[in-house]
């Protein structure tokens, strides 16, 4: 399974939370949408339009929360037959990031991704670099932005 | 529930017990002393479960109906619930905990539950 | 031709065997695709948590040039076995026949910590350093179907019950010695023991993170049979089974017992696992 990470800090909290929970597929991503690492993923597309939906669910989930006048909603996991997405938001000295995590529920099970979700918050909060300023994307450089972090995240 | 895993955590040397569900390795129940994570011992022991139901049903054993994890510092013993519920009785305990008479308490406590 | 006819007359006699994975394989062998891909598909929804099910059907999708799934199963079965070596070599196989040198060599350099001597690694350690245009072959067909030429009465002997109800293995579920067969006389060696890595990684990983300390037995009972499970090295596994008359503890006594004799083994073998 590769692993890889647009920003390099993610990327050992990153691989030991996919080997220990042992899930399929992971985005680590802001809640804007911008991925900064990615697992099990072979095709840029469907890193670009998980990022997307990802980033809509929790604006969408968060509003929700907003107007029911509710702290946000720590995590969502969605069950189907043989696989299940885990989403959860995590919070880093870069601000809010959002992990999208994709299983098999004969290797893995929520309590695991759970339990390995928590390690990695952990772990992202402290190998977030100190005193810097995370990247603001503009419009204008959006897309070339976009393609050096695909070409990141593919090793192209 | 809670009387079921009140006689297993009454035998000297246990330190906790829970009621887990062994699908989503989720807590269900739990009477833990301090110190020990409720989450963590479900995950770990539905998962351990998991894999364990499939290599003794390779060799033509059937269920699991206890098992015990021994090692240096403590024991872990589960006992799956009869039924369709898919819960798991588990026993988190010390090393030289009485193995006979917790295993006895786990499988009342999964009868009752089941 | 023949040899495929006697398999898949074993493997209709016995369906649930794992015959399927050198049917499946004497088929790709032969460029029948389309039936190894029934054999490996039908032997996966019996076996679908064995490692070696996975990389039989990854190898007929890789000769039906449909990458992603075979990376999908090949990733599947490195999920189930992290040593399996016939999955880290196709991994890196797909690596690199996309261009991925980098991910490609790590792959190998994970194969060949678990098999050092296995003189395909380096011809693909070649390839991929001297940028060549093919790609390493997919592994030879999967140890675990072909039982090592080791003689277990010797690893067990003087022991009660030696020959049936004993299975040592390595780290990566490779039977060492011992044979295991279920109710109906069927053998059921090599499905046991392609689970009981698994098993023995999730023992230890639970030990260790409950604060519990090295793991030191699992012992099991089942509708049908107990079960104790030992480490005897830190790369190997003993694993010991009786019917239910046997209580757990006579069970323990005898596992020790047989962990003795088989570390004694595997010290003269030149330390440690296989």
């Amino acid at each position: 399974m590769s692993t890889r990470a647009v920003e390099t800090w993610t990327l050992q909290p990153l691989t030991d939370f996919v080997k220990e929970s042992s899930v399929r597929l992971v985005l680590v991503l802001t809640p804007a949408g911008q991925v900064l690492a990615q697992s099990g993923f072979s095709r840029a597309v469907d890193v670009m339009s998980s990022a997307a939906l990802a980033a809509a669910i929790v604006a969408s989930t968060d509003e929700l929360a907003r107007q029911l006048k509710q702290p946000p909603f720590a995590a969502l996991n969605h069950q189907g037959l043989k696989q299940a997405i885990f989403l959860s938001t995590l919070s880093t000295e870069r601000g809010t990031l959002a992990v999208l995590a994709v299983y098999d529920l004969d290797v893995s099970s929520i309590g695991l991704v759970q339990l390995f979700f928590e390690q990695l918050a952990a772990d992202l909060k402290a190998a977030t670099p100190r005193g810097t300023v995370p990247k603001q994307v503009l419009a204008a450089h959006f897309e070339r932005d976009l393609t050096d972090s695909l070409n990141t995240l593919f090793g192209r | 529930m809670s009387a079921a895993l009140d006689l297993i955590t009454r035998v000297r040397g246990v330190r906790g017990a829970m009621l887990v569900s062994a699908d989503d390795g989720l807590v269900v129940e739990e009477q833990l002393m301090e110190g020990i994570k409720g989450p963590a011992v479900a995950a770990l022991a539905s998962s351990l479960a998991g894999r364990l139901r499939r290599a003794m049903q390779a060799g033509g054993l059937g269920a699991g109906v206890f098992w015990h994890l021994q090692a240096e510092q403590g024991a872990l013993l589960v006992v799956p619930a009869p039924g369709e519920g898919g819960i798991i009785v588990v026993a988190v305990a010390e090393p030289d905990v009485n193995i006979g008479l917790v295993r006895l308490e786990l499988l009342r406590a999964a009868e009752a539950v089941g | 031709m023949d040899d495929i006819r006697a398999l898949s007359a074993q493997l209709a006699q016995d369906p649930g065997s794992l015959i399927f994975l050198r049917l499946g394989e004497a088929l790709r062998r032969k460029s029948q695709l389309d039936a190894a891909l029934r054999v490996a598909i039908n032997g996966l929804e019996r076996h679908p948590h064995l490692a070696d099910a996975h990389d039989l059907y990854a190898r007929v999708l890789t000769d039906k040039h449909d990458y992603e799934r075979a990376f999908d199963e090949w990733d599947m079965a490195v999920r189930i076995a992290p040593n399996h070596t016939g999955a880290l070599k196709g991994l890196a196989f797909l690596y690199f026949k996309v261009g991925d040198l980098a991910q490609a060599e790590a792959h190998l350099e994970a194969a060949r910590r678990v098999e050092p001597d296995d003189p395909s690694l380096e011809q693909a350690f070649a390839m991929i350093r001297g940028g060549g245009e093919a790609a390493p072959a997919p592994s030879p067909p999967p140890a675990a179907t072909a039982p090592h030429p080791l003689d277990e009465t010797r690893v067990f002997a003087g022991l009660e019950g030696a020959n049936e109800g004993l299975l040592l293995i390595d780290g990566a579920g490779r039977v060492l010695g011992g044979a295991l067969r279920d109710a109906s006389g069927a053998n059921v060696t090599d499905a046991v023991a392609a689970y009981l890595a698994g098993v023995s990684q999730e023992a230890a990983r639970t030990a260790k993170l409950l604060g519990l300390g090295a793991w030191n037995g699992l012992s099991a009972e089942g509708q049908h049979g107990n079960v104790h499970l030992g480490q005897p090295a830190p790369d190997a596994l003993l694993l010991v089974v009786r019917d239910r008359g046997m209580p757990l503890g006579r069970l323990a006594i005898l596992a020790q017992r047989a962990t003795i004799l088989a570390r004694r083994w595997l010290e003269r073998q030149g330390g440690g696992g296989a």
